[in-house]
């Protein structure tokens, strides 16, 4: 809203009885068309401004009457402006939302961690993750470069991230570790290597540090999906391959020869399901590697036609072919965790797990 | 060859040798049933200790073959249950009803012995 400037009186200005009385007159015929006491002064302000300005060309007798019209005139054009504003305030809201306050300074906070975790790795690696991470220059470029192999430098890259990603958390944690032993079993924790977790005691340590239990959870989730063998299903040789497989993946974790047969059962009896009733899919065998716990993951995965009952499906004795309709309730005897997801139409996922009975890792 | 089947006596001797699938198992099922009557055998052994695992499809499939075998005249005795196999078929809550086990060959013969009465002499 222009505010009335200072206006030079041109030649012949009003007696200021005279500006008086138009003012009154002026604000009357505002205050009787606007509610708002702040726009009347704003109104009234632009009124007078613009009848003085015209002073030099009205006739003094009719300046009231000019004054009146110039103020009706001004109302009008304020409603007409506010309305023309309002039927386009839709087109100035932002759909964004906002940023949150908080969000700048998480963010702030989280690239803090990861320069002061850059700054801990040695120069070397950190040259390396810089060049290859960043960058984006391939391995076998900067393996030229520095001569040695590609496979050298990826192992170096793996051992450089581990270590990153301790320090990123040891940053945003804000707290020194306990003890002196802390970072050297995160760091074993983080790099998945199984001889040197053994030699640290890892499953130990975070028995005994809740520092380390706390911060090393996020470092072992990440460990415990890393590792998985996929296998295709679409005929009923992938239902031995997958269960051998299964078998070997377990003994290798170090379970006994009858949990592998056990693991093995189960892996046949989901893997048929799939061959039976959806034709293709797939089976994923995977290592779960908790701070206490040791244990194998199986995944079943179908798109075909879902079960459409699938409490009936778990139950004994039923069987939609001709089975001893065993398969499915019989896993859940086998396995210590076994949900079933389906969806008509949509596929099945059978997702089980089976933990290693005693010992940490490494035992046996 | 992943099944073989011999004849040694009046009893068929079949040995799986590997991990069989289902059609595998079938295929097993279906030859067995037909050298029973082309043999005119009176009794089966089936070896099963190299058998990887006895899922529900491959246990209800020996059992069938037993019920077929027995209404071809001939009984079956399944040998070589390894103890990993035992335990996951019970906790599996499996059996293979109408089937005899024993322990390995040499009983699976005694057992067979047993069941099958010597035929009487033919007429002179």
């Amino acid at each position: 809203m222009s505010a009335a400037r200072p206006v030079a009186p041109p030649a012949g200005a009003p007696a200021p009885a005279e500006l008086l009385e138009i003012r009154t007159i002026v604000r009357r015929v505002i205050a009787s068309r606007v509610r708002d006491s702040h726009m009347v002064d704003d109104l009234v302000q632009e009124t007078l401004a613009k009848v003085l300005t015209a002073w030099g060309r009205i006739d003094p007798d009719t300046a009231i009457p000019y004054a009146i019209a110039t103020a009706r005139n001004v109302v009008a054009s304020t409603w007409r402006h506010l309305d023309t504003t309002e039927r386009n305030l839709h087109r100035v809201v932002d759909l964004l939302p906002a940023d949150r306050p908080e969000d700048a300074v998480l963010d702030r906070e989280e690239g803090d961690a990861v320069a002061t975790a850059l700054t801990h790795l040695p120069d070397r690696d950190r040259a390396l993750l810089v060049a290859h991470d960043v960058e984006g220059r391939e391995l076998a470029e900067l393996a030229r470069e520095s001569s040695t192999s590609p496979g050298a430098l990826a192992a170096q890259l793996k051992r450089t991230r581990a270590r990153l990603r301790v320090e990123y958390l040891l940053a945003m944690d804000h707290r020194e570790p306990p003890t002196p032993q802390c970072r050297p079993v995160l760091l074993a924790l983080s790099g998945g290597d199984r001889r040197r977790q053994r030699e640290l005691d890892v499953s130990g340590h975070l028995l005994a540090c809740p520092y380390c239990a706390d911060l090393g959870r996020p470092l072992s989730q990440r460990a415990s999906d890393g590792t998985s063998t996929r296998i295709a299903v679409g005929a009923d040789a992938d239902v031995v391959l997958a269960r051998q497989t299964g078998r070997d993946v377990a003994i290798s974790l170090g379970f006994s020869a009858t949990d592998g047969t056990v693991i093995a059962t189960a892996i046949s009896e989901v893997t048929r399901n799939i061959v039976k009733f959806a034709g293709t899919g797939e089976v994923r065998i995977g290592r779960l590697q908790e701070p206490a716990r040791c244990g194998l993951l199986v995944v079943a995965r179908d798109a075909g036609p879902g079960i459409s009952d699938v409490d009936l499906a778990l139950r004994d004795g039923h069987s939609t072919y001709g089975g001893l309709g065993l398969g499915l309730p019989g896993c859940r005897r086998l396995m210590d965790e076994f949900v079933v997801e389906s969806e008509s139409g949509r596929g099945t996922t059978v997702t089980m797990r089976k933990w290693r009975s005693t010992g940490g890792p490494g035992g046996r | 060859m992943l099944v073989s089947i011999l004849r040694q006596g009046d009893y068929l001797l079949a040995s799986i040798n590997a991990a069989l699938d289902d059609s595998e198992m079938r295929r097993f099922q279906e030859a067995l049933v037909e050298r029973i009557g082309d043999e005119r055998c009176r009794g089966v052994i089936i070896d099963v200790a190299a058998l990887d695992v006895l899922d529900s499809y491959a246990a209800a499939t020996l059992g069938s073959l037993a019920d077929m075998a027995r209404l071809r005249g001939a009984e079956t005795v399944v040998v070589g249950v390894s103890p990993e196999i035992a335990f996951t078929m019970v906790q599996l809550g499996m059996s293979i009803p109408h089937v005899h086990t024993a322990l390995d060959l040499e009983q699976g013969l005694q057992v067979l012995g047993r069941l099958t009465s010597p035929l009487p002499p033919p007429r002179p």
